[in-house]
C-alpha cells in the first residue's frame, strides 16, 4: 500500500511539473493573464508530492518490505536501522528520488526567497525549472521505478547494501553532492528565462549569483567528503582516484566556480553577459552528463552501480534537449546591445576573465580526459585504452598554478583599471622572503627537495598572503571588515590551506607493505609499529578479523585497530584501516593477508598535513555558502 | 587604437595562449598515459614492447595462485578461456581479488611472455566483472 502511495506520488509530480512546465508559456506567447499562476502554491505542492514520494521509500526501508524490488536489491534484515534510512538513496533508483527531491528543495527556496518585481520572468524561471522535473520524473517512473514490486511471492530477506557504503560518511555524501548538482538547475533556468525576455545583464545575474554559490558549496562539501569517504573507507590511503565518476563532479564543481565569479562581473559591471548564460547552461550541462556517465555503465568506475544502456541513452536524451533547446534560445536572441564598460588588463574585470578562461580550459580538458576512452574505442573500433591519473595531474598542475598565481593577487585589483600597486608590491616583496624561508624550512623540515612540492608550497603562502594582506586596508573597523569581507577571506584562505594539504601530501607521503608476526615490530622512520594481537569480532552483519597495533614514537604511543571485514549474506569482504591522526599528520595501517599463522602482511604509511584537504575544502564551502546566504538577503 | 577592441584584443590573446596552452599539455599527456587494454589472447597475437605500460586482464584461474610467504610476492594466471596468461605482482592485493573474479592488471610485459604488474585492481562487489572481460565472454557467446 504505501509503495503505491510514493508512486502515486511521483505521477502526480510528474504530471504537476508537465503542466506547470507548459502553461506559464501559453500564457506569455498569448499575453494572456488567465494562464498565470501562483509559484509559490504550485512549488509547495510539488515539494509536497515528492517528499511523500520520498518518505513512502524510506518507509518501505525501514520495514523491510521486500516485496519492493529495490529494497530488496539494497537491504536486508541484518542492517542497522540508520543503514536502511541510507541505503534508500544506495543505487541509482533512489538516488533519482533524492535528486528530484534536491531539484524540488532549490525551486521552493528561490521562490520563496527572491523577491521578484516581474511576476512574469520568475513565472518562466519557475517553469523551465519544472521542465527539467518532468523529464526526471519521466526517466525515474520510465526506466528507473523504485517501487516496482516482487509479487506475487516476495523474497524473506534483502541482498543487502554495498558493504562499503555502510558507513555514516556515506550517509550524508549522496545527499550533498546531489543537492549541489541539482542547485545548478537554478542559474540554468534563470539564464534561459533571462533570454527569453532579453533581461539586462545585471538583473538576471544578481538573481542567479546566490544560487551558483550555494550550489558550489554543496558541491564542495560533497566532493571533499566523498573523498574523505574513500581515504578511510577503501583502505588505500588514496584521496582522489580520478575515477571518471570522481570527474565528473569535479568538472561541474569548476565550472560553478567559473560561474559564481563571471556573475559577480556580469552584476556589477553588466559585462560577460553571455559568457555567464553559456557558462550557466554547461554548468548544469556537465552535471547532467555526470549523471549520464555513471548510470549508463560505459565507463568503468567503482561508482557504476546501473550498468543500463537504455537509461544511458534517456539521460542523453534529456540532456540533448536541454542544451541543444538552451542554445536554439541563445542563438535567437538579441545580443546587439554594446557593453559600455571598458577595461585594462591590470582590472579586476580582465582578472575574472583570466580566471574563468583557466577554470574553464581546465574543465574541458579533464572532461576530454574522461571521456577520451569512449572516443578511442569508437574510433578503432572497440580497441580499449584507460587514461590513468598521470594524465590529469600532468593537466592539473599548470593550471593549478596559474590560478593559484592570479588568486594571490586578485584581490588587490580594481574595476576598470588598477591605478595604485602598492600592496601588489608589498606581496611581491613578501614573497620573495617567503620564497627563501620556504627552501630552509622545506629542507630542514622533510630533508628533501623537489620542484612540485616547492612550487605548490609557496603558491599555497602566496595565495594565504594575497588573501590576508587585505584585511590591513580595513584597519578602523575589523567587525564591519569582516561583515562584509570574511566569505571571500573564508574561500580563498581554505584554497590556500587545501592547496598545502595537497602539496605536502603528494610529496611527503611514506608507503610500506610490510610482514608482521604477531608480537614483532618494525621501524618505520621514527616510528616503532608492533603488531599485537589478532581477535576474531562479530559485527551487527559481519565476521571480521581485527588486528590490534601500536605506534609508537619518542613522545608517545597510541593503538589503532585495523580490520579485515566479512559481510554476510553477501560474502564481500572489506578492509578497515586503523587511523591515528593529527593536525600534522595522518599514521594510516590497513590488514592485508594471512600468510601463514599469526603472520600477515600490513600497509603502513604516514600522510603529512592530509586533514589540511578537507580542513580547507569545508572553509571554501563555509566562505561560498556565506556569501550565497548574503546575495540571498540582499536581493 | 580603439579602448573596445584593445580590450578584446587582451581577451582573444588571453585565449588563444590559454588554449594551445591546453592543447599542447593535453596531447603530450595523452601519448604518455593512454594505456591500451589486451586480453592473453591479445598478448600471445600482437607484438607489445616491453619499454611500454599496457593494461591486461581475464578471469584469475582457479588453483592458480600462489604465494610467497615470505616476500608478499604473488603469481597468478587470468585466463579469457582461450588463452593464460602468467601474473607476478609483489604486493597487497586487493580485498575482491579472488579465483574466478575479473581482474585488471597494469604493468609491462616481459620477453619470456609473463607480466610484472605495478597494479592490481579488483573493483566492486562480487558480481562486477571489468567491462573489457565482460566484452570478451560476451563475444565468445
Amino acid at each position: 500500500m504505501i509503495p503505491e502511495v510514493g508512486h502515486l506520488a511521483l505521477i502526480a509530480h510528474l504530471v504537476l511539473c508537465f503542466f506547470a512546465g507548459i502553461i506559464p508559456l501559453f500564457g506569455i506567447y498569448f499575453r494572456n493573464q488567465a494562464l498565470y499562476f501562483s509559484c509559490k502554491r504550485i512549488s509547495l505542492l510539488l515539494f509536497s508530492l515528492v517528499s511523500l514520494s520520498f518518505l513512502c521509500l524510506v518507509y518501505s526501508f525501514l520495514i523491510d518490505d521486500f516485496s519492493v524490488a529495490y529494497v530488496a536489491q539494497n537491504s536486508n534484515l541484518n542492517l542497522p536501522f540508520y543503514f536502511k534510512f541510507a541505503a534508500t538513496w544506495g543505487a541509482h533508483e533512489g538516488s533519482l528520488i533524492l535528486w528530484i527531491f534536491a531539484m524540488n528543495a532549490w525551486l521552493l527556496g528561490f521562490i520563496y526567497l527572491t523577491k521578484s518585481d516581474d511576476e512574469s520572468f520568475s513565472l518562466v524561471t519557475f517553469s523551465i525549472a519544472c521542465q527539467v522535473m518532468f523529464a526526471f520524473s519521466l526517466f525515474t517512473l520510465f526506466t528507473s521505478n523504485p517501487f516496482e514490486r516482487i509479487l506475487p511471492i516476495p523474497p524473506i530477506n534483502g541482498a543487502d547494501l554495498n558493504p562499503s557504503l555502510q558507513d555514516i560518511a556515506f550517509t550524508v555524501h549522496p545527499p550533498l553532492l546531489y543537492f549541489g548538482y541539482s542547485g545548478l538547475l537554478i542559474p540554468f533556468a534563470i539564464a534561459v528565462s533571462a533570454m527569453i525576455f532579453q533581461k539586462e545583464t545585471k538583473e538576471w545575474a544578481a538573481s542567479a549569483r546566490p544560487w551558483a554559490l550555494l550550489s558550489c558549496s554543496f558541491l564542495t562539501l560533497g566532493i571533499a567528503l566523498g573523498s574523505w569517504w574513500a581515504y578511510y573507507e577503501l583502505g588505500w590511503g588514496g584521496w582522489w582516484f580520478w575515477d571518471p565518476v570522481e570527474n565528473a563532479a569535479f568538472v561541474p564543481w569548476l565550472l560553478s566556480v567559473a560561474l559564481f565569479h563571471s556573475l559577480i562581473t556580469s552584476q556589477t559591471k553588466g559585462l560577460f553577459g553571455k559568457w555567464s548564460v553559456l557558462l550557466s547552461i554547461f554548468a548544469f550541462a556537465t552535471s547532467l552528463l555526470g549523471t549520464f556517465l555513471v548510470r549508463s555503465g560505459i565507463l568503468t568506475s567503482v561508482h557504476a552501480f546501473a550498468l543500463d544502456p537504455e537509461r544511458g541513452l534517456f539521460i542523453l536524451g534529456i540532456l540533448a534537449f536541454f542544451i541543444i533547446g538552451s542554445l536554439g534560445i541563445y542563438s535567437l536572441r538579441d545580443f546587439s546591445k554594446p557593453t559600455t564598460e571598458k577595461y585594462e588588463v591590470t582590472s579586476k574585470e580582465f582578472g575574472f576573465l583570466l580566471n574563468n578562461l583557466l577554470l574553464v580550459i581546465l574543465a574541458v580538458a579533464i572532461l576530454f580526459g574522461t571521456i577520451f576512452p569512449l572516443i578511442y574505442e569508437a574510433i578503432t573500433d572497440g580497441r580499449q585504452i584507460s587514461v590513468g591519473a598521470p594524465y590529469f595531474e600532468a593537466i592539473l598542475f599548470p593550471f593549478a598554478i596559474l590560478l593559484g598565481i592570479l588568486q594571490g593577487f586578485a584581490l588587490y585589483l580594481s574595476w576598470g583599471s588598477t591605478k595604485s600597486f602598492t600592496f601588489l608590491q608589498r606581496i611581491l616583496i613578501e614573497s620573495v622572503s617567503i620564497f627563501t624561508l620556504l627552501i630552509i624550512f622545506i629542507y630542514v623540515v622533510f630533508s628533501s627537495f623537489n620542484f612540485s612540492s616547492f612550487i605548490t608550497i609557496f603558491l599555497s603562502v602566496w595565495i594565504a598572503m594575497g588573501t590576508l594582506q587585505i584585511t590591513q586596508r580595513f584597519k578602523s573597523n575589523y567587525w564591519e571588515f569582516l561583515r562584509r569581507r570574511a566569505a571571500v577571506i573564508f574561500a580563498h584562505v581554505g584554497m590556500a590551506i587545501l592547496v598545502l594539504g595537497v602539496a605536502v601530501v603528494s610529496n611527503y607521503s611514506i608507503e610500506r607493505e610490510i610482514i608482521l608476526e604477531k608480537g614483532d615490530s618494525y621501524l618505520l622512520e621514527d616510528k616503532q609499529i608492533t603488531f599485537n594481537s589478532m581477535e576474531d569480532k562479530l559485527g551487527p552483519n559481519y565476521v571480521s578479523k581485527l588486528a590490534k597495533i601500536t605506534f609508537m614514537d619518542q613522545s608517545s604511543d597510541h593503538e589503532v585497530i585495523t580490520e579485515k571485514r566479512t559481510y554476510f549474506p553477501s560474502g564481500q569482504p572489506t578492509t578497515e584501516a586503523g587511523i591515528s591522526s593529527n593536525v600534522v599528520r595522518d599514521l594510516y595501517i590497513s590488514l592485508g593477508d594471512n600468510l601463514q599463522t599469526d603472520i600477515w602482511s600490513f600497509k603502513v604509511q604516514i600522510k603529512p598535513f592530509i586533514r589540511w584537504i578537507w580542513f580547507g575544502s569545508i572553509m571554501i564551502a563555509l566562505g561560498t555558502l556565506i556569501a550565497g546566504i548574503k546575495q540571498i538577503r540582499r536581493s | 587604437m580603439n579602448p573596445l577592441r584593445k580590450q578584446r584584443l587582451y581577451a582573444l590573446i588571453a585565449i588563444l595562449l590559454g588554449s594551445i596552452l591546453a592543447t599542447f599539455l593535453v596531447t603530450s599527456a595523452l601519448s604518455e598515459n593512454m594505456n591500451l587494454f589486451y586480453s592473453p589472447t591479445e598478448i600471445k597475437n600482437a607484438e607489445i614492447s616491453e619499454d611500454i605500460l599496457i593494461r591486461a586482464g581475464g578471469m584469475v584461474k582457479e588453483g592458480s595462485i600462489n604465494r610467497d610467504i615470505n616476500t608478499l610476492e604473488v603469481t597468478f594466471t587470468v585466463t579469457d578461456y582461450q588463452n593464460e596468461l602468467e601474473i607476478s605482482y609483489i604486493g597487497i592485493l586487493p580485498d575482491l581479488f579472488a579465483e574466478n573474479a575479473g581482474v585488471v592488471v597494469r604493468g609491462r610485459l616481459n620477453k619470456d611472455g609473463s607480466f610484472d604488474a605495478l597494479e592490481v585492481l579488483a573493483k566492486h562487489d562480487e558480481n562486477y566483472m571489468p567491462p573489457e572481460i565482460a566484452n570478451l565472454l560476451s563475444e565468445e557467446e
